[in-house]
């Protein structure tokens, strides 16, 4: 047991202090934790907490878990609906580019049809942490278009929901018409079910979980969501998809409120293993075998979102600056590609995914945050006429 | 909503999912403060000086819950009240009191309160009229309104900007 404790600590340890001094020069958290798993890794030379990923799968998954919970928690239609028409637009056509663009990529790339499902979420979905973050740290929350940014997020987070409960089905690789119809059944039976309950039965499910004590709280509301997950795991729907529908069911309840305050430390720790654990199992030789198609994607993304960032401007009338301020803040990539990494594995894809999420993933992780910090320089040398026919407003 | 006037005492509340709420308030001089209250209890402030374009990055503070009430109660008055204060609202419940100085460009200056159907048109009923140092309790309808008068008026908070824009008409002060 000791050793297993030594392990553990000192994977949060090196996770926290590689964090640490990448926070000193404005680097978002998420890709040093995965950093800290691969350094401190088998596959690197130097001290190794963890010999086998494997030691850490149950937590690394708890973290999942609890970052899909989370997101979950913090979801709400309202949210896209108060924003109206434009604003789905807005997410449409970012996600219609992205992914649309990231499938295209994928199948180009030629690693098999069910890598290219998982790679075109890997390279179309922003982070929602290192975004709203990045929002907060650069002070834009006053902005004109930080509301169209956050709208474009919550449109990939509803899309995330809904390719995930694809995902699995195609990835457990069935074969045939009738199984595959039975799979995909099975997980929009059980979308539709907790959705239901999210939208009638929360009140419900509130009641059976409310207590005035926070300790009684926390334990029912943890116990309650890697159930659940877990219940979507063995019916083939992933736990992801299952963490976060609790999530949503959770959020119309009276402790919802107090249920996000309480989640949140325990999903930044758990995340963080998860990460950690996602990076244990990267070897650098890997990442350096697929360099190509990483500077590829690389390139591929902040083209479509500078694309995506113009055509926002063009929908809401705004100028350069906001437009530049758009495409290169929600550039940032970081934990969805790394979920959707780790779903793949799980299902036994091609060994070059998770190489290529991880090296992918790093690259925007830091670019994004970098470029999104200098979008005025940027937004000097994007002609007038890219913006608005007419010129500026 | 938006395609109306915004008059000097209109807050604009915007969602910001994942974050909280942003409040845009006017400020003298058109100039502009904005407030994000997040969900975590932190508060910004953003101020945009007049004629700012809206992307440049203004100057900015963060409170945290406790300092950022220290703050409100401050702005309202509870330390410290000016002697001169053009305008004092008070609301309780739904009920608004509060009051308002005619100026020679108002509409409603050289006018009687039933030639302005004040209380038709706006919803808003003037409760007394303070002239140098007279008081006039629960004016007549024919009582003739004058640049300089003070008006005490008790109403629907909804229904104050109406009174603002047929009474009292635009402009600082």
């Amino acid at each position: 047991m000791g050793d297993e404790l030594v392990a553990l600590g000192g994977a949060f340890l090196a996770a926290g202090i590689v964090a640490r001094l990448g926070n000193r020069i404005g680097l978002p958290t998420i890709p040093l934790f995965m950093v800290a798993g691969i350094v401190f890794g088998p596959h690197t030379p130097g001290v190794a907490f963890v010999e086998d990923p494997r030691e850490l799968a149950l937590l690394a998954s708890l973290g999942l878990v609890l970052l899909l919970f989370y997101l979950g928690l913090e979801f709400t239609l309202e949210d896209l609906i108060g924003g109206g028409r434009r604003l789905v637009a807005a997410g449409g056509i970012y996600l219609l580019l992205n992914v649309g663009g990231g499938l295209a990529f994928s199948f180009a790339v030629g690693w098999g049809t069910r890598e290219a499902l998982v790679m075109a979420g890997v390279v179309g979905i922003s982070s929602s942490a290192i975004v709203t973050k990045l929002l907060v740290e650069l002070r834009r929350l006053a902005n004109p278009e930080t509301r169209l940014i956050l709208g474009i997020v919550v449109v990939e987070d509803l899309f995330v929901a809904l390719y995930l409960a694809i995902l699995q089905p195609v990835l457990s690789g069935t074969q045939g018409v009738a199984a595959t119809l039975t799979s995909f059944g099975k997980a929009f039976a059980f979308l539709i079910i907790l959705g239901a309950i999210a939208r009638w039965g929360s009140g419900v499910v509130g009641r059976l979980l409310s207590s005035d004590d926070d300790e009684l709280l926390t334990v029912c509301f943890i116990g309650l969501a890697v159930l659940v997950a877990g219940v979507a795991e063995e019916l083939g729907v992933s736990e992801a998809i299952g963490a976060f529908m609790i999530g949503v069911v959770l959020a119309e309840s009276p402790s919802a409120e107090r249920i996000k305050r309480l989640v949140l430390p325990l999903r930044d720790a758990f995340a963080a293993v998860f990460f950690f654990a996602f990076g244990l199992s990267i070897d650098v030789g890997d990442v350096a075998s697929v360099a190509g198609p990483i500077g590829a994607a690389v390139v591929l993304s902040l083209i479509l979102n500078v694309a995506a960032g113009l055509t926002a401007a063009r929908l809401y009338r705004l100028g350069p600056q906001p437009a530049a301020n758009v495409g290169f803040t929600i550039l940032a990539r970081g934990e969805f590609s790394l979920v959707l990494a780790a779903v793949a594995a799980g299902a036994g894809l091609d060994a070059r995914l998770s190489p290529f999420v991880a090296g992918y993933v790093l690259v925007l992780a830091i670019a994004g945050p970098l470029l999104a910090s200098r979008t005025t320089s940027i937004a000097r040398r994007v002609p007038a006429r890219l913006i608005s026919p007419g010129g500026p407003p | 909503m938006s395609e109306r006037q915004p008059t000097d005492l209109e807050i604009s509340e915007v969602v910001l999912p994942g974050i909280g709420r942003r409040y845009t308030l006017p400020a003298a001089d058109g100039a502009r403060v904005v407030v994000v209250v997040h969900h975590s209890g932190r508060r910004d402030l953003y101020a945009f000086p007049p004629g700012a374009s809206g992307d440049e990055p203004p100057a900015s503070i963060s409170l945290t819950d406790d300092q950022a009430r220290r703050l409100g109660a401050v702005l309202g008055g509870a330390y410290f009240k000016p002697a001169v204060v053009a305008d004092v609202e008070t609301v309780i419940g739904s009920l608004l009191i509060d009051w308002v100085t005619l100026r020679t460009d108002s509409p409603g200056t050289d006018r009687s309160i039933a030639e302005l159907e004040i209380r038709r048109r706006t919803r808003m009923t003037v409760v007394a009229v303070l002239r140098d140092d007279e008081t006039i309790l629960a004016p007549e309808p024919n009582e003739r309104l004058r640049a300089g008068d003070r008006l005490v008026i008790v109403g629907r908070q909804e229904d104050l900007g109406a009174f603002l824009r047929h009474v009292v008409g635009s402009g600082d002060g």
